[in-house]
């Protein structure tokens, strides 16, 4: 085979000789005497330029019972306007902009991002910064705004991985807020057109520039741009709110639980540990992250066994979610019938096993690293992937330098660090399953 | 203008295959392989079989090497072949990092031109595409389930006629002879485009047609003609299926595609009407923003899969024949008697009254801009080359861009009316109670609408009148069927 030899030569050769930056934009950090801080990052595509603006607040930060979803709420808010821009004249600025606009909502963060032809910055930034600080809605622009939320809830509510992913952290999780999606609970949904004055309070709370990051990204000068975020954002007042994020208790046995999905689909499972929480400077969530490749991507022994070989399996995959505070390393199986399910399962929980005995062979190992790598400098190539893999990071540790000490971390690590994580953090004590079933004559094939 | 500076467009007289290059200083070397064939070329008995064939191609072994030789070798290299199959085009799309240009390009190669044809990648993958109709689309994505039932109502008893990934009953009973006469009769040089762009070394090019040499040059398949057939009255097609909400895609033929006289024009159209995924859209203001009633509502007049997950469409969809068509995200099931009357109400509206003076000013100047957002990718940029070549038209970013700075309002607000039109319509729904929705849509209303808010006297009035909007529909005219037949 030497084909095969060829490409591992030059995959072991890549990741042996790690260039000291993964992130190979030069870039500028500067923090604004309010807390603001401003991320610039010139790359060469010419005309085009991208922001993200990067609330650290997510549905992490819903701490009370029953306001579940108001982050993800907020995201829509912010599309209501200002007195100086009404939404039709904020509209109309982006639309002559040319540009390409839309938020989103996660755990641990909410973005609003534009991209959109450079000439405009100026302008962009200031009609941002607006919004930031003078949101401004009618309760019945609110109401209005929480139809459209139900919407999403309503199209998202014809998937049944979306129910699976619910049922499993409402399951695995006691105290801590990822015990609840991003969407949230219906009956917080419902309940949002009568929470008016709990909307403000979430405002007025979070929106606020120590919980903010702005991060440019294109055919930018970064002395030009934190003039212009000087002007607009510099008067923006700090706030004083300290989410009490309730700390998940050490989970002492297995959970299991399944759901009964009303129509036709293929049977789901996802085996579930507590994990970490994200780290650029500890071996244990990278270990397990380069651990769901291992053991269950498509290049992994089990997946060639279920789903290559078998075929028992129609999708296979691991993942350690990359969050603030501990969450779940997680696989998930569409499985093709249901009397297989215990079978797949068993399999998932052999291959812990596995991997909590045995050391992986060291050039599977390096051939992850490499993978990793090349597949973070790839997605690089336009302004808009720059700015938006930046926000990423900007969500866990409000640095793109964080980057460069994750791959640092990888490089470093060994097969006696992936089966130390496997043992530590993959204990029966951590694990939640949680299956997923249609009417019994349904299902595909 | 990035698009113009490294632009190389040429068709070389090369056999038959014609080539697209966008030479540059990136390390990421972009393939978009393309073979103008697709499901149109589908035996009438064997709908789904181009969509299988380019499936096997990119997901499984060759000659030499198993699917999972492919996808260790391929593994650290972070590379991928994807397949994307529609009508008329059948596109093969790679990257690789320079480094590994060679050892990425030797498999890419013999996984095109020395397809294994193994029984056992056959068979997970007829598993993939069975499945992907069945939950995938029929399960779990109402909204792309009526979006494309639209499609395949309007095309009935034309070439496109079916959904490209086929029917699960036809697709059960394919064999691999199937496919392998497939490969032979149409992945051939003269339906060949070769794209390729980034930093790959200039001697690059050449290798790659010396080995898309080996495939027959001709398909001696007849041109394909694709005429759907007039819609005499507004119809309605209700898939039913147990779910929460209702979705709606409503359409007709349209005889406009890129590079005629009217598309620019009709492309304004689309950006004021309803821009996908954009908050500024017509249709989204006066449904989602103004009265709070779902997630988004946009209008299209090209094919536009999978809007779903994407913000950009996907290119390399090159269609002969395409259909106006507006997409509702999901209603309540109270509400959506009356937001299907609001929809064909404002398509009625802009049909008679066309575009605003001041919103059309804003518009082209959205268009003129926005083109630069939509190709930002290598991947994209060549996409639109190679469609541009086949379209027989300039770089899609300065033809938009020409041809938008020289339109005016009369020109546009005539090719509003020239064609589009609020009746003899295609409704298709996806709904629950197939049979409540059917009478409330044929009968003359009032559709009920209730807000949670108090709403301004202008909206509460144009309701009185969009809660009786004649949608023209007859009982007879509503056909019924239950999602788990639909594409079987």
């Amino acid at each position: 085979m030497r084909l095969l030899l060829f490409v591992f030569a030059a995959a072991v050769l890549f990741a042996a000789d790690p260039p000291k930056k993964t992130f190979p934009f030069p870039h500028t950090q500067e923090d604004l005497p309010n807390g603001l801080r401003l991320v610039t990052i010139p790359t060469d595509s010419p005309n085009l330029v991208s922001i993200y603006i990067v609330v650290q607040t997510g549905s992490r930060n819903e701490v009370e019972p029953g306001k579940t979803g108001f982050a993800h709420l907020f995201e829509h808010l912010m599309f209501r306007g200002t007195e100086k821009y009404s939404p039709e004249k904020y509209q109309e600025v982006l639309s002559r902009a040319g540009a390409a606009s839309n938020a989103s909502t996660a755990d641990d963060l909410t973005q609003y991002y534009t991209t959109f032809s450079k000439e405009d910055l100026p302008q962009i930034l200031a009609m941002e910064s607006d919004r930031f600080q003078h949101l401004k809605y009618s309760p019945e622009l609110f109401k209005t705004e929480t139809g459209a939320v139900l919407g999403e809830y309503n199209k998202n509510s014809s998937n049944p991985e979306e129910k699976l992913d619910e049922v499993l952290h409402d399951t695995a999780f006691d105290r801590h807020t990822y015990k609840h999606t991003t969407m949230g609970f219906l009956k917080d949904v419902q309940d949002m057109p009568n929470q008016y004055d709990y909307s403000l309070r979430f405002f007025d709370r979070y929106y606020r520039p120590e919980y903010t990051t702005i991060v440019v990204a294109g055919d930018v000068d970064p002395k030009r741009v934190r003039a212009l975020v000087d002007q607009s954002w510099g008067n923006w007042k700090r706030g004083s709110y300290h989410p009490d994020i309730p700390v998940e208790p050490a989970q002492l046995a297995p959970r299991e639980n399944h759901v009964a999905w009303p129509s036709s689909t293929l049977p789901l499972i996802a085996v579930a540990y507590k994990g970490p929480a994200f780290t650029d400077t500890q071996k244990d969530w990278a270990a397990l992250d380069v651990l769901a490749t291992l053991a269950f991507s498509r290049t992994s022994d089990l997946y060639q066994k279920l789903v290559v070989n078998e075929q028992k399996v129609d999708t296979l995959d691991g993942e350690m979610a990359r969050r603030v505070d501990p969450n779940l390393f997680e696989v998930d199986a569409r499985v093709k019938r249901a009397e297989d399910v215990q079978y797949v399962r068993d399999q998932i929980l052999d291959t812990v096993k596995r991997f909590q005995g045995e050391l992986v062979a060291a050039g599977k190992l390096e051939a992850v690293k490499s993978r990793e790598r090349y597949q973070f400098t790839m997605q690089l190539d336009n302004s808009q992937t720059v700015a938006a893999t930046v926000a990423r990071y900007v969500a866990l540790k409000r640095t793109p330098d964080t980057i460069d000490r994750l791959f640092a971390v990888y490089a470093q690590l060994t097969p006696e660090d992936i089966r130390a994580a496997a043992r530590k953090y993959l204990a029966e004590s951590g694990r939640t399953i949680v299956t997923l079933t249609g009417p019994a004559a349904g299902g595909g094939k | 203008m990035r698009l113009l500076a490294g632009l190389v467009l040429a068709s070389i007289a090369f056999a038959q295959m014609r080539t697209v290059t966008l030479p540059g200083k990136s390390p990421v070397v972009t393939l978009r392989v393309v073979f103008t064939t697709g499901a149109a070329a589908d035996p009438e008995d064997k709908p789904g079989l181009a969509h299988l064939t380019a499936a096997m191609l990119a997901g499984g072994g060759t000659k030499d090497l198993t699917y999972k030789q492919i996808v260790d070798a391929m593994f650290p290299m972070a590379g991928s072949v994807a397949a994307q199959t529609d009508q008329e085009m059948t596109t093969f799309i790679g990257a690789t990092h320079v480094d590994n240009l060679d050892a990425y390009y030797k498999l890419f190669r013999a996984m095109l031109l020395e397809p294994g044809w193994r029984e056992d990648d056959f068979k997970r993958l007829k598993d993939e595409a069975t499945n992907a109709l069945r939950i995938g689309l029929r399960g779990n994505n109402d909204e792309e389930l009526g979006k494309e039932a639209l499609y395949s109502v309007l095309y009935r008893g034309t070439p496109y006629g079916h959904y490209s990934t086929g029917a699960v009953s036809a697709i059960e009973k394919m064999t691999l002879d199937d496919l392998k006469q497939f490969y032979k009769q149409h992945y051939t040089q003269s339906h060949l485009i070769i794209g390729l762009a980034g930093g790959y070394p200039p001697e690059f090019l050449e290798r790659i047609k010396e080995d898309f040499d080996a495939l027959p040059a001709k398909d001696s398949t007849p041109a394909l003609e694709v005429k759907p057939r007039a819609i005499d009255h507004t119809r309605a097609l209700i898939v039913e299926k147990n779910t929460r909400s209702v979705a709606y895609s409503i359409g007709f033929p349209l005889d406009v595609k890129r590079g005629d006289p009217d598309y620019p024009a009709l492309l304004l159209m689309q950006s004021y009407f309803g821009p996908h995924r954009m908050s500024g859209g017509r249709l989204f203001q006066r449904i989602r923003e103004i009265r709070g009633i779902n997630y988004g509502d946009y209008a299209y007049i090209e094919y536009f899969p999978r809007g779903m997950f994407l913000m950009d469409p996907s290119p390399n969809l090159v269609r002969r024949s395409q259909i106006f068509q507006i997409w509702i995200r999901p209603a309540e099931p109270p509400a959506a008697a009356f937001t299907l009357r609001l929809a064909v109400y404002e398509l009625d509206k802009l049909v008679k009254e066309g575009i605003p003076a001041d919103d059309f000013e804003r518009t082209k100047e959205f268009l003129g801009k926005y083109v630069n957002v939509l190709i930002k990718t290598k991947s994209a940029e060549l996409g639109y080359a190679i469609d541009s070549l086949v379209y027989g038209i300039q770089d899609y970013n300065g033809y938009i861009k020409n041809a938008v700075a020289k339109l005016t309002r009369e020109q546009v607000n005539a090719a509003i009316r020239k064609h589009l039109r609020a009746d003899r319509l295609q409704i298709v729904a996806v709904a629950a109670n197939a049979e409540d929705l059917k009478r409330q849509i044929t009968g003359a209303g009032p559709s009920a609408i209730q807000y949670n808010s108090d709403k301004p006297a202008d909206i509460l009035a144009e309701d009185k009148i969009v809660a009786k909007w004649d949608l023209g529909l007859r009982p007879q005219d509503v056909e019924i069927v239950p999602a788990a037949k639909v594409f079987e």
